[in-house]
């Protein structure tokens, strides 16, 4: 569970933390049945990817395909956005852990901002390989795949499926600012 | 009306919690400054129901839930099966908690009691704060009453893929590895922000029960009304429908607590507990609404957004200039949806995102817990911390990594904060979320001014408000 992949298990199966990756998030500390993980304050360090290394056209266009405004804020404890993310990409980064390794995202809280980095990697075309364990298990439906069925359904009308999904497609569309 | 308020209540005393500081460093409430008094929730709405709680009466919630749960059919608990009940933290946070707590350990007796089963398990869930609920089952003892099986499940624990009509989304192994779950809940509105109230009742699905990728497409994928589709997608679903045994709720109102309600079908109990809050909880919230300015003085032991103040958690109030419970308007001045949508300058990026309450002029945090991300409170409402502990406290905390650069000021007392909240905000109302019983703790300005407008707030729900609502739920109706 964590979700910069920075503690393996050793010689004599005791864990070791790589220091130089751990965030601090504390999913470790946390959720240790034993409470054996205790948390020590490290040196400040700030992850982040300049989003204008990566051609500017491509990482709006990748968060165009995942129907996200490249502003968005896509991870509410380290306010990363759409586009950085979209940039890390761009710029190499194949998986969930490697993404949270490069810009911090997803070391906060660790649990809400998992479905926007697996819909920016489907929108680059990258299809990440699985980490050992339960990091996470895939993509879910968005707004843009629901089914006929359901969104069309009379019964469902206070679910506003198709407002929102307008709603939401006309804020990613609204690029001229960038 | 002037002179002719209660005493201010004395709150629920701070918690030793590993989310907050340790409560000695607590030395002065909100509810003892000067000029404060107890707005009695009976007396704004007279036609709130009859409450049980306060006073606290533990037998009172035992009694109610063995009379709620005789009409709920247990025949399917076979001796020899297994059975979950599913509980979340935010019981826990009403009113002290051992309401909550009483209506659990009578679930698992009655249980017991009508079908000989023994392996009855408490499963917890939490929010953003892993060990929270474990924080709980150890402060009430409750792995006791469970003999041994009571255990906190969190969201990036091990996961169970759940086929739903939206395609896979993924519950917590641990609170589905029963026979049968039962569903012990409780109906306070909370964070209306998040479901509007719609399938209140049903939300846990997606939530306190749900791993990762569900709360994840709850907040980003579907829209701020389409989300509130996860939970019932996920309830409906072959897998759960197969495992489900009952629910059980507690029925707080911004009074106190009215009872417990249990049901066999979980979407009539959902329609009943909508149309009770339309009526209750939908009535402080436009109260609030009419609030023109005032000092927010939160004081409670949960996080930013979910401290209480008359039934209303404060993320509610920053709400409260627009109609939270009208569906038509698509977002709140706050939720995540709203929060994604702010550009670098702070700017929102369409014109239907409404500014968080302008009414709120200054925040004053006296005692507040970490583990939720709270930077966006810290941006839109000058906001002073009482306390170099409280600074650390969030300085150290993952999810608030940059709430401090945005805060006005760390006061060294809450006397000073308050000095210097007057100044700031030029009003002498203000209100405190400190979770008090059957009511608010605020000033007397705020008092009369919220005893004046009552009445009409009142016939505003009832005539107009409350129609509209319930025809944008036509099936909770």
């Amino acid at each position: 569970m964590c979700p910069t992949l920075s503690i393996t298990v050793g010689k004599n199966r005791l864990a070791v933390v790589n220091e130089s990756t751990c965030t601090g998030c504390g999913n470790c500390e946390e959720r240790c049945p034993e409470y054996a993980i205790s948390l020590v304050p490290i040196k400040p360090k700030l992850l982040q990817v300049d989003w204008t290394r990566a051609p500017k056209e491509r990482v709006f266009e990748v968060c165009r395909k995942a129907h996200m405004h490249p502003q968005e804020v896509i991870c509410y404890c380290t306010g990363t956005r759409a586009r950085e993310i979209a940039a890390t990409i761009l710029l190499g980064a194949k998986t969930p852990e490697q993404i949270s390794r490069q810009t911090g995202i997803r070391t906060g809280c660790t649990v809400e901002c998992i479905q926007p980095i697996l819909r920016l990697l489907a929108a680059a075309g990258v299809k990440p390989r699985k980490a050992p364990g339960f990091q996470w298990y895939g993509l879910t439906a968005t707004a843009w795949d629901l089914p006929d069925k359901v969104v069309k359904n009379p019964d469902y009308k206070k679910f506003y499926f198709d407002e929102d999904r307008k709603l939401l497609e006309r804020i990613a569309k609204s690029q001229g600012d960038e | 009306m002037k002179g002719n308020f209660e005493k201010p209540l004395a709150p629920i005393p701070p918690l030793k919690s590993a989310y907050g500081v340790e409560p000695r460093y607590i030395t002065k409430r909100a509810y003892q400054l000067l000029g404060m008094v107890f707005l009695s929730m009976k007396d704004l709405f007279p036609d709130m129901p009859e409450v049980i709680w306060p006073p606290a009466n533990p037998r009172g919630v035992e009694e109610a839930t063995r009379k709620a749960l005789a009409g709920v059919n247990m025949d399917m608990i076979k001796l020899g099966d297994s059975v979950n009940v599913l509980a979340s933290h935010h019981g826990w946070t009403i009113l002290g908690g051992e309401a909550y707590t009483a209506m659990l350990r009578t679930i698992r007796d009655v249980v017991e009691e009508r079908t000989s089963c023994k392996d009855i398990r408490l499963r917890a869930g939490v929010g953003l704060r892993f060990r929270e609920t474990e924080e709980y089952i150890k402060r009430f003892k409750l792995d006791e009453h469970f003999k041994g099986k009571a255990i906190g499940i969190a969201p990036v624990d091990a996961g169970v893929p759940i086929e739903t009509e939206i395609g896979t989304l993924y519950g917590i192994k641990k609170a589905y590895d029963a026979t049968w779950v039962i569903h012990a809940h409780n109906s306070d509105v909370r964070e209306i922000h998040f479901h509007r109230h719609v399938d209140r009742a049903v939300k846990p699905f997606a939530m306190s029960y749900a791993r990762i990728e569900t709360r994840s497409t709850y907040h980003h994928n579907l829209g701020p009304r389409g989300a509130n589709f996860v939970a019932r997608a996920i309830f409906k679903s072959k897998f759960v429908q197969d495992k489900w045994a009952f629910a059980c709720f507690l029925i707080p109102t911004p009074a106190g607590i009215v009872g417990v309600k249990a049901s066999n079908d979980l979407m009539a109990l959902n329609g009943e507990i909508t149309r009770l809050n339309l009526k209750t909880y939908g009535k402080i919230m436009t109260l609030l609404g009419k609030i023109d300015e005032v000092i927010a003085v939160l004081d409670f032991s949960c996080p930013v957004p979910y401290v209480f103040s008359g039934g209303v958690i404060y993320a509610n109030f920053c709400s409260a200039n627009i109609d939270l419970l009208d569906l038509d308007q698509p977002f709140p001045p706050y939720t995540w949806y709203t929060e994604a949508y702010y550009d670098e300058n702070e700017k929102p990026l369409v014109l239907e995102i409404p500014p968080l309450n302008p009414a709120i002029k200054a925040c004053v945090m006296n005692y507040t817990w970490i583990g939720y991300p709270a930077v966006f409170w810290a941006k839109h409402t000058p906001t002073i911390v009482v306390g170099e502990w409280h600074k650390k406290l969030f300085d150290e905390d993952s999810q608030n990594s940059e709430f401090m650069k945005h805060v006005r000021e760390v006061a060294p007392d809450l006397d000073t904060a308050m000095e210097h909240a007057y100044k700031l905000a030029r009003t002498d109302k203000v209100i405190i979320f400190d979770g008090a019983a059957g009511g608010i703790n605020c000033s007397e300005s705020l008092a009369e001014l919220m005893t004046r407008k009552a009445p009409e707030v009142n016939r505003e729900v009832e005539e107009k408000l409350m129609p509209k609502w319930l025809r944008q739920r036509a099936d909770e109706s």
